[in-house]
């Protein structure tokens, strides 16, 4: 009995051991394992009370019938998913491009940043979903209107955090710059950019979730296309199980930009500091 | 030595001859925030020189205002009264030709120790193929051969404030001005940054204006040394020190260097009062 004890330790722990060497330890088992068994019992439980309590599918259907939607209704599904995401991601980079450009404006020119930083500040305290109505009736109701708003929305947090990235760059390095007779564009290319990187991805994190939540809006208020139009579609004929697959692909597809923005953060970390 | 050979010194377009002054002061004077009623007068009218090829220390205590001069004397600070001439061109700002060493090594923490010593030819946009063999020469010079590619993160301070030498001599700016640059090190390191710094200069006859709290460290350093009184600091004593070169540590433990040390530290003690030292 000892022996099997003993065995049974030995055992575990060189599994434990094997798993450490490929850089998974007991940290990492508890992070992803304990929230995964924890999702998967509340998928259990919810299962479990539609079946139990006999609820009607359409106020609530069971997880099982919502995996079975996703999959009977793939090309559907699929059909409406790549606009959301082209217009989301397009939406995200232009709104990148500007965000970074009025930053970099902002923090090279005194009168650009004391004319226009006040005022958008200004505008980011309105709720940006307000305007989405206009941008219907500015661009149509086509992928334009969804990318405009995309756009808007996910503007404001990249500049916001470039504006603070560029200005907060360390005062010393600056006089290193002044010293050396650099230019203002050499400061702002060599020491104030790549300073400002961790700012900018922060920002990027939260844009690229802004803008997916733009798009949605956007297809909720006119459209005939994408997952919001699905969503509104499957409300309208009662298809609950069509409306939970969507918001499933939703999900998927925010933790996919997230996690690319992440992994961009990490490599580009990765050539900043070794 | 093969350094020695790369590194032009005399030929370099510096001033020739070692009685011609190089850095001037005349009367200048540093007012902060003028006609307000915060004004502060930081550095007393101060008059002095520097010949080419010295080096020469600015010794005082704290808030003296020593630093505001050599900032002023590296175009960095405007001069509210008087004028600093740098071989025969009057400062108005910052000039290649005048290189400043800070009291942080002040490197960017994303480049390399060599990227951080190439840093100002890539400002001057200088041809970056000989400037790459010229920093890893220096880099060798000051003990950092295998570190050429480590950043500033893993390196420790002695280390990053060797890059910060490297960077400052890479662009062989005639006048060299370096603001308390060893301060914020520990003796031994700081010791270990003297010998560095006497055997750098040693090697390139430049003209350096170092500032310092340190009695020693500027005896060790300099062929003069000048005294700062306190705020308003002014310019109280001018002594040259002896020493012939190249100098290594054990100079410090000579009668001569103490008694230097002494009179220096009695200056400062009784700064402003010439009469009462008793020297």
């Amino acid at each position: 009995m000892t022996d099997a004890a003993l065995g049974f330790r030995t055992g575990s722990r060189a599994a434990i051991t094997r798993l450490a060497d490929i850089g998974i330890g007991p940290g990492t088992l508890r992070a992803v394992l304990l929230p995964t068994l924890f999702a998967a019992g509340i998928l259990g439980l919810w299962e479990f009370l539609v079946w139990f309590f006999d609820y009607p599918r359409v106020i609530l259907p069971a997880p099982s019938l919502v995996w079975t939607a996703l999959i009977d209704q793939f090309d559907l599904i699929w059909f409406h998913t790549v606009p959301t995401m082209r217009d989301s991601i397009a939406g995200f980079f232009v709104a990148v491009v500007l965000g970074v450009g009025c930053a970099a404006a902002i923090s090279i020119n005194r009168y650009v940043r004391d004319s226009l930083y006040p005022l958008l500040v200004t505008i980011q305290l309105v709720p940006k979903v307000a305007w989405t109505p206009l941008f219907i009736v500015w661009a149509g109701i086509g992928w334009e209107s969804r990318l405009s708003i995309a756009t808007f929305i996910g503007f404001f947090p990249i500049l916001i955090a470039m504006v603070t990235g560029l200005q907060s760059t360390d005062k010393s390095l600056v006089r290193l710059c002044k010293a050396l007779t650099a230019s203002s564009w050499q400061t702002f290319w060599m020491v104030r950019l790549p300073a400002s990187v961790p700012y900018f991805f922060s920002g990027c994190k939260i844009a690229i979730t802004l803008a997916v939540i733009g798009v949605i809006v956007g297809e909720f208020i006119s459209s005939s296309e994408g997952l919001g139009f699905l969503i509104l579609l499957g409300a309208s004929n009662y298809e609950t199980d069509l409306i939970l697959a969507s918001i499933t692909v939703l999900c998927l597809m925010g933790l996919a930009f997230y996690g690319l923005v992440q992994a961009a953060e990490y490599l580009t970390q990765r050539r900043m500091s070794r | 030595m093969a350094l020695l050979e790369m590194v032009p010194t005399e030929e370099s377009g510096a001033p020739q001859g070692a009685s011609e002054d190089y850095l001037s002061v005349e009367g200048v004077r540093k007012v902060y925030n003028p006609g307000t009623r915060r004004a502060v007068e930081a550095v007393a009218p101060t008059t002095c020189t520097i010949k080419s090829g010295e080096f020469v220390s600015l010794l005082g205590p704290s808030g003296c205002g020593k630093s505001t001069l050599l900032m002023m004397a590296g175009g960095l600070e405007p001069i509210t009264e008087g004028a600093i001439t740098v071989g025969g061109k009057a400062m108005t700002g910052p000039r290649q030709d005048v290189g400043i060493m800070f009291q942080d090594p002040t490197l960017l923490p994303w480049k390399s120790a060599i990227e951080n010593v190439l840093f100002p030819y890539r400002v001057f946009n200088r041809p970056m193929d000989e400037a790459r063999v010229r920093a890893e020469a220096l880099l060798d010079q000051v003990g950092l051969n295998g570190f050429y590619d480590h950043k500033p993160g893993q390196l420790s301070g002695g280390m990053r404030q060797r890059v910060a030498i490297c960077r400052a001599l890479i662009y062989d700016a005639d006048l060299l001005l370096m603001d308390e640059p060893f301060s914020a090190l520990d003796a031994i390191t700081r010791d270990e940054m003297n010998t560095v710094l006497v055997q750098m200069w040693e090697s390139y006859h430049k003209t350096a204006l170092f500032v310092t709290h340190s009695i020693r460290e500027a005896v060790f350093l300099s062929d003069r040394v000048l005294v700062m009184s306190s705020r308003p600091g002014r310019i109280i004593e001018d002594i040259t020190i002896p020493f012939p070169r190249p100098r290594t540590m054990e100079i410090g433990e000579t009668v001569e260097f103490n008694e230097i040390c002494g009179y220096l530290r009695s200056r400062i003690e009784h700064q402003g009062l010439p009469g009462v030292s008793g020297h």
